[in-house]
């Protein structure tokens, strides 16, 4: 991947965000590196380039320790969409969504889409339990490094925990969302399209999330690019085509 | 060094006040909650004979402890060259016994006689209390008892999470090194074992000791036992703790303190922190530092395990001096504004490191400052495949105001190599992550990677001195590289230190050698040690300090000799030890910028969101 990634410019941003322990870098980590492992807390952000057909996606995985609060608005900045991550099992995670990290997307762009993701649906949910590969089972079973209490033990023994956040409840806050950012129910995307319940352990629904998401966001990247080619900027890495792999030059 | 001097300049900047009448009664109330600290801390059965009854006059008889005092200076003349220490912990017990008068016992312990587990530790604490230096004539350091005579070591360096130890269990009180960290309310932020919440009330004793002696204008700064140093650092609003049986001195383990408290800093800067405990004195700090713990987790284990600490110097890879400069000279290639550091590292040792011209002019990079880097990194690395981008503050460079670090890893899949660029500017991202591309591709050009992988630490057999086993060698500012990083050389440690406790075992000799060298009341310059199983020789010059270690049955002049040898080795191998000649470039024309303390910078901490948060 970085072969390929190097010398991209990105087409689109999209930001990953949620309270700490929820599995931001688990779910980033599933997609991107098809396995589950041990994660620790991230500092600050973290930036991937993801190349999806011809366009090349930058993701920010951020922290979500309060630590690092006051970078979130400039993660967002520019951003075409916004994971917002909570841990389905922790009602507090899907709350903090709401108190902590909606106002860090003012910086994002005025048509942003707000996916919100429900992770850890392993532990609740027998259906989540199964994984698309089958290799997954052998791997190593440990949640995230700091272990949020109910996490750690549950899935080592396999029981299913008590789900505190249901989708609906994902849906009023995904409408809340909508008003909070001044826009028409009827004009955007339907919850259920951008509501999404994932396990990072197992895999269920991680690529789903991502590929629905990757899919909503052409529009924006088109956009973008139309922009650019208006624009009476040369953008000399743009006439160079997609497929050149050759460097920028050095000029700054 | 500087730390060091530092750290006594503010001992004896206290004043002292303490009217023996005023003492009694507060006393009581200190053997109290001293006897809930030692529920968690302290249950020795052994010791309990000797502490059932405390002399609790020595408490607050200055006289007595003057007396004790002169004992102790006494005790440590006698061991010169020869360390014969054995007496000097004789002697100790035995005032120890002598201190344990007849009276009867005190409400303190007549309670906890009713409950058997508090009693023991209880009386023990409260012994230990009767030797409490309260830091009056700002009383050196102690003569400690040899390493040798007890190994001390139980465990090696744990990776594991011990976050859910039980905090009253035998095995939680047998570690080698607590360190707690709470705020001057008493609320616990942060301990190496355990949960905080569970040692809640522990934390909130050791704040009633703090506060206890405060209150008669002095401060604590260590209480000693038998088994036990703890020792105490107040930083601000924060108060760091260290229970130790390392048999380290309290002049190291409180250098070791600093170094958790800088690393508090690095996340969450000086000012933000004085700020927030100004705003709300019982504000819970864990918010903040919630998901850092593995930071100062992994700090500790470097503390323990890693010589830089205690010589206060960076470990670089050696490395041909053609090798290094070709690589400086990449990074001094890729500079965009507001760049200041460009490091480069591999396996956690310093390859390369090009800096900011203004900034090199205003000040140097510490080494603390570089430990506390290497520490994020190794304890952040988890993923790797990303370019991360964070705000740090170097404490010693600037406590009140971030830098932006990227951080990346140019060798993916393997993760080796680790490519550290700081800048003031927290947009700079991609100006930043440019860089990099272009160090990538000059590396690539070079073919620098796989000269980089072929780099090893070496071995001391490579000097060719039979019987030398180990050595670490610190050269000191001399001019021509005034203004330098302090850096150190040592080879990997090898059979028969290759397993984790024969390390520590050496590390902890060293240790003992260091406190020699560097004791604030007697500092040796030479020291031929013959221990049990090795014989070591440090040695502190203008120039240069030098821990050596050799084989058991080397004799002196023989240890001479080989130092020679290994002084001239060293020399011709400078070049490819240390980092020489460090370069320099400019990237800003407003040099204000990136200037220490600039304006622009401090803001930037505000901007960090804290004071949202309150």
């Amino acid at each position: 991947m970085p072969e390929v990634s190097k010398m991209k410019k990105p087409d689109v941003k999209v930001v990953l965000l949620g309270d700490m322990n929820v599995g931001k870098t688990s779910l980033l980590h599933r997609y991107t590196e098809r396995r589950f492992k041990d994660t620790i807390s991230t500092v600050g952000g973290a930036f991937f380039l993801k190349q999806w057909g011809p366009y090349n996606i930058s993701i920010w995985d951020t922290a979500g320790r309060e630590q690092f609060h006051g970078l979130g608005s400039m993660y967002c900045r520019g951003a075409a969409a916004v994971i917002l991550t909570y841990d389905v099992t922790n009602w507090q995670s899907l709350a903090e969504l709401e108190e902590r990290f909606l106002s860090l997307t003012d910086t994002a762009n005025h048509d942003c889409i707000y996916a919100l993701v429900g992770n850890k649906a392993d532990l609740t949910d027998p259906k989540a339990q199964l994984s698309p590969d089958s290799d997954v089972a052998s791997e190593e079973c440990e949640e995230s490094g700091c272990p949020t209490p109910p996490a750690s033990p549950a899935s080592l023994s396999g029981m299913t925990l008590h789900k505190q956040v249901t989708p609906e409840d994902a849906a009023a806050l995904y409408g809340r969302i909508l008003r909070y950012k001044g826009l028409e129910e009827k004009s955007s995307l339907p919850a259920e399209k951008l509501c999404f319940e994932t396990s990072a352990k197992t895999g269920y629904n991680v690529d789903t999330l991502f590929e629905a998401l990757f899919d909503l966001v052409l529009p924006c990247i088109l956009r973008k690019r139309n922009e650019n080619q208006e624009s009476p900027t040369v953008d000399l890495e743009e006439c160079r085509g997609t497929s050149n792999k050759r460097t920028r030059s050095a000029c700054c | 060094m500087e730390r060091d001097n530092h750290q006594e300049g503010e001992a004896q900047g206290v004043k002292i006040c303490d009217p023996p009448c005023e003492s009694n009664p507060p006393a009581d109330t200190l053997a109290t909650s001293l006897s809930l600290l030692g529920n968690h801390m302290f249950p020795d059965p052994v010791e309990r004979n000797n502490s059932t009854t405390v002399n609790k006059q020595e408490l607050s008889n200055p006289i007595l402890s003057d007396v004790t005092e002169e004992e102790k200076s006494v005790d440590a003349e006698p061991q010169s060259n020869q360390v014969t220490k054995l007496e000097a912990e004789e002697a100790e017990i035995s005032e120890c016994q002598n201190n344990a008068s007849s009276q009867t016992l005190d409400e303190g312990t007549e309670d906890a006689a009713t409950d058997n587990d508090r009693s023991d530790s209880g009386e023990f604490v409260v012994a230990m209390l009767a030797k409490a230096k309260l830091e009056e004539q700002g009383i050196g350091v102690k003569g400690r008892s040899s390493p040798l005579l007890e190994a001390g070591i139980q465990e090696s360096p744990a990776f594991m999470s011990h976050r859910d130890e039980d905090v009253t269990a035998e095995s939680w009180r047998q570690h080698r090194k607590h360190v707690f960290v709470l705020s001057e309310a008493g609320k616990p932020i942060y301990s190496r074992y355990g949960s905080e919440e569970a040692l809640s009330s522990t934390m909130g004793v050791m704040m009633a000791l703090v506060s206890f002696v405060q209150s008669g204008d002095n401060i604590i700064r260590s209480v000693y036992s038998a088994e036990h140093t703890v020792v105490f650092l107040q930083k601000g609003p924060l108060v760091l703790v260290c229970v130790s049986n390392s048999r380290q001195t309290e002049q190291q383990l409180r250098g070791e303190l600093l170094y958790v408290y800088y690393q508090i800093i690095s996340m969450l800067t000086q000012a933000s922190i004085s700020r927030i405990f100004e705003h709300k004195k019982n504000y819970d700090l864990r918010r903040l530092l919630a998901g850092s713990e593995k930071i100062l987790d992994g700090l500790l284990n470097l503390v323990d395990s890693d010589p830089s600490f205690l010589l206060a110097a960076v470990h670089c890879l050696p490395l041909a001096s053609s090798l290094r400069d070709s690589l400086s000279q990449i990074l001094l290639k890729a500079i965009t504004p507001n760049l200041v550091f460009s490091i480069l590292i591999a396996n956690n040792q310093l390859l390369t490191i090009v800096q900011e011209k203004t900034v090199i002019e205003d000040a140097r990079l510490e080494p603390a400052d570089v430990h506390l880097l290497l520490n994020l990194i190794g304890a952040s690395s988890a993923f790797q495949a990303g370019e991360i981008w964070t705000p740090i503050c170097l404490p010693l460079f600037n406590p009140d105001c971030y830098f932006y670090a990227y951080i990346s890893y140019l060798d993916p899949p393997e993760c080796t190599v680790c490519l550290l660029l700081l800048s003031t500017d927290k947009e700079a991202f991609y100006a930043v992550a440019e860089c990099k591309r272009k160090i990538e591709e000059a590396m690539t050009a070079q073919n620098s990677l796989s000269l980089i992988a072929k780099v090893q630490s070496y071995s001391v057999s490579q000097v060719g001195v039979s019987d030398l086993r180990h050595f670490m060698y610190k050269p000191f500012d001399v001019p021509d590289n005034y203004r330098q990083l302090t850096q150190f050389t040592s080879p990997e440690m090898e059979a028969p230190y290759s397993s984790e406790e024969e390390k520590m075992r050496l590390l902890d000799l060293y240790r003992y050698m260091h406190s020699r060298i560097h004791s604030t009341s007697r500092p040796l310059k030479l020291i031929y040690h013959v221990a049990e199983r090795e014989t070591l020789l440090a040695w502190v010059t203008s120039k240069f300090e030098l821990y050596t270690c050799f084989s058991p049955l080397v004799t002196k002049a023989c240890a001479i000799t080989a130092i020679t040898k290994l002084l001239r080795w060293i020399k011709k191998e400078e070049d490819r030890l240390f980092i020489r000649y460090p370069q320099k470039y400019s990237t800003t024309p407003n040099p204000s910028k990136s200037s220490r303390g600039g304006k622009s910078d401090q803001q930037d901490s505000t901007e960090n969101g804290f004071l949202s948060l309150l």
